[in-house]
């Protein structure tokens, strides 16, 4: 079992009641709601936050790429990446690091996603985990302006073109539909050749799902609609398609997202702990607009009326807005409680749906730097060892793991084995 | 499909070399009039009856917009490539030189068209076209398709609760029906806004000049889609044009003041 912290960077300070009077994307008043040195510490503590989890012994750290919005400002999240990945490496901290990641539906110049990606696999030693998004609705066609109806297209494109320019020996011309180039040519390549490990986010929906499998890559489903809600549906239509594809049931080729928040007993979790997650939904994903999830053309027909007339499918994403602790936790949008309440409902989750690769999200909205890394050492020191072997005994390999961070999962298992400590 | 009084049947034409099969709703008899319609796709409406009267009626389906084949949008990669697929269906469809009549994102494709084409029409009707841009007066297309659906009708009408607006707006009878709908509503919006996305200006602008035919260009004056300002700029580029500003009228002026707007189109073709 491979666990990684998932760090989005919001801004930690945005007033009581924000749900009921803004949209926390694309529209946001910046002057009306930010103090500017706020924002600054809340940028700065999420970079701190993610080499803390590095020092404390997590196997990765991952990053999202989100525009105009309150709840992860990270325009591109190499930026972060590079930042991780060269302090780790002067700490010799070989976490590996998954950019999940430069969204390739909204992306106007794929080559330098391509370069960029290529940059950090060099800096941080092949430890470079490649995330191909095909990107939320809003920020492809909002933010980024793209015709909703091309963005999958586009995205295919780009995937291709950005794989043929990290491995092929000589400079080539690529004449494509939306991009065109007389000679790809990238300085530098990436180390892991012929290219990075490649996890590709999605809702779960059947086309993604077989694409993903086909093609050998890992999927991460980054829900925040409760496992208990949805992840049966997902996950079990992912192994049967693995499974018709002739892929073997390896549980790293699946990857998922989980919301901990961990504190030394249930009660005190709850107490610290509450009124962040409270809010971070509503005033986070709850004031997303339904049409920032699918602005005409960016789904399917059938996918459009599937959705409405199944909207459990959508799990608690439809009452973010109103969202309460106790339905937070009664459907584990977000897991919280002492080490081993978290570990117990993490380790069934785990091994129900089959988890090889999980991403934990320790901090959410407001939390302060102190609390998050609070529930970051909590989790290294006493959650983590005990997941960390759950699959040992099948014997599975993670294919999709990069190959200058497994010396450092090495370290981190015989560290555990020996004597709790994750370093 | 269902009507007010005209019969009306579903002709398909191929065109990009066999790429798409477009179909035209036709109805009525006399002098053709093409009419291209605006964003949601085709809803035959009291206009089209109206026009039937005194003419044959073609109106096309953009492509990707005709139930069951929905991925004909992915044929058409450019503004450019969807005016050659309507002159190549006008040519399949035997039309010799018909009338031209778009509503809002039809009305850009008819400007242009008209513009590219000025040879493939006799008179043209432009009502509240989108197309244009001006920094004083932004269209508010992204905002009216990414907005809350109650606020919708506000954009397109100053009377939304009148008849003809809910008659415009109205979901299926069937509640079964009602998800199907709404389902290809989005589709028909994502396979126009293809081509109006975020802001529909393709250069025509710079292309009006070449219009040759008689125009007409009529604009609701109270327009909280595409400003009535635009009515102007159309007009100035287009050599001999008339316009026609309605009173007491919003964008959709076929449901704001039916019977002024009728008048002023078939006086028009007649």
């Amino acid at each position: 079992m491979k666990v990684s912290l998932f760090e989005q960077v919001p801004y930690r300070y945005l007033p009581a009641g924000f749900e009921d009077r803004y949209s926390s994307v694309v529209t946001t008043p910046y002057f009306d709601l930010v103090e500017p040195e706020r924002m600054q510490e809340s940028l700065q503590s999420g970079y701190a936050e993610m080499l803390h989890a590095a020092r404390a012994g997590f196997d990765g750290v991952c990053v999202t790429e989100h525009s105009q919005s309150t709840y992860d400002i990270s325009p591109n999240p190499n930026l972060m990446a590079a930042a991780v990945a060269y302090g780790t490496r002067a700490e010799g901290l070989d976490t590996a690091i998954t950019v999940l990641g430069r969204s390739l539906g909204k992306s106007r110049e794929p080559l330098k996603v391509a370069e960029e990606y290529a940059l950090l696999d060099n800096i941080s030693g092949g430890r470079l985990i490649a995330g191909f998004p095909v990107g939320l609705s809003y920020d492809a066609n909002q933010n980024g302006a793209i015709p909703a109806i091309e963005t999958r297209e586009r995205y295919n494109e780009h995937r291709e073109l950005i794989l043929k320019a990290w491995a092929e020996p000589e400079p080539f011309a690529w004449n494509g539909r939306f991009e065109k180039y007389g000679q790809v040519n990238l300085w530098p390549r990436p180390i892991q050749q012929p290219h990075p490990p490649i996890w590709i986010p999605g809702s779960g929906s059947p086309g993604t799902l077989v694409d993903i499998l086909r093609r050998d890559y890992a999927f991460v489903y980054l829900s925040w609609s409760g496992p208990k809600l949805v992840g049966r549906q997902v996950f079990d239509r992912y192994w049967e398609f693995a499974e018709k594809q002739g892929r073997d049931r390896n549980p790293y080729r699946l990857a998922f997202l989980q919301v901990v928040a961990v504190s030394e007993t249930d009660a005190s979790a709850e107490k610290e702990y509450a009124p962040h997650l409270e809010a971070h939904y509503r005033a986070g994903l709850g004031t997303v607009p339904v049409s920032g999830f699918a602005v005409p053309g960016y789904a399917e027909p059938v996918g459009i009326e599937h959705m409405i007339r199944n909207p459990g499918d959508l799990g608690m994403l439809a009452k973010m807005r109103n969202i309460t602790y106790k339905e937070i936790v009664d459907t584990q949008v977000a897991i919280v409680g002492s080490p081993a309440t978290v570990a117990d409902q993490i380790e069934e989750m785990v091994r129900d749906f089959r988890i090889g690769n999980l991403l934990v999200m320790l901090q959410n909205g407001s939390m302060p730097r102190e609390l998050t890394e609070k529930n970051i050492s909590l989790f290294a020191e006493q959650v983590l060892p005990r997941l960390r072997p759950i699959w040992d005994e099948e014997g599975w390999e993670n294919h999709w793991w990069p190959r200058g961070a497994e010396a450092r999962s090495a370290v981190a298992v015989s560290g555990a084995a020996a004597g709790g400590e994750a370093r | 499909m269902s009507t007010g009084t005209a019969e009306v049947r579903d002709e398909v034409v191929e065109v990009c070399d066999g790429r798409i099969s477009l179909h035209v709703k036709v109805a009525g008899e006399g002098p053709p009039v093409v009419f291209f319609h605006p964003l949601p796709g085709l809803e035959w409406q009291p206009l089209l009856d109206r026009l039937a009267e005194q003419h044959t009626v073609y109106a096309p389906e953009h492509p990707g917009t005709t139930p069951g084949d929905p991925q004909a949008i992915r044929e058409v990669h450019t503004m450019w490539e969807l005016l050659l697929a309507y002159e190549e269906a006008f040519r399949a469809l035997g039309l010799d030189r018909p009338s031209v009549v778009g509503m809002s994102f039809g009305g850009m494709v008819a400007a242009d068209l008209a513009s590219s084409f000025p040879q493939a029409l006799s008179r043209l009707v432009l009502m509240s076209p989108i197309g244009l841009w001006r920094d004083d007066a932004p269209i508010r297309l992204v905002e009216m398709i990414t907005g809350p659906p109650e606020e919708l009708p506000r954009y397109l009408f100053k009377y939304p609760e009148s008849e003809a607006a809910r008659a415009l707006m109205a979901l299926p009878d069937d509640p079964d029906q009602v998800p199907t709908a709404i389902a290809q509503g989005a589709w028909n919006v994502g396979c126009t806004t293809k081509f109006a996305w975020p802001i529909a200006d393709h250069g025509l602008a710079r292309r009006l000049h070449r219009i040759a035919v008689p125009t007409l260009v009529l604009w609701g004056r109270d327009d909280a889609l595409v400003p009535a300002v635009y009515a102007e700029e159309f007009a100035r580029r287009i050599e001999g044009s008339h316009v026609e500003v309605v009173d007491d009228c919003g964008h959709a002026m076929q449901g704001d003041q039916p019977e002024q707007t009728f008048s002023l189109v078939t006086d028009f073709l007649r």
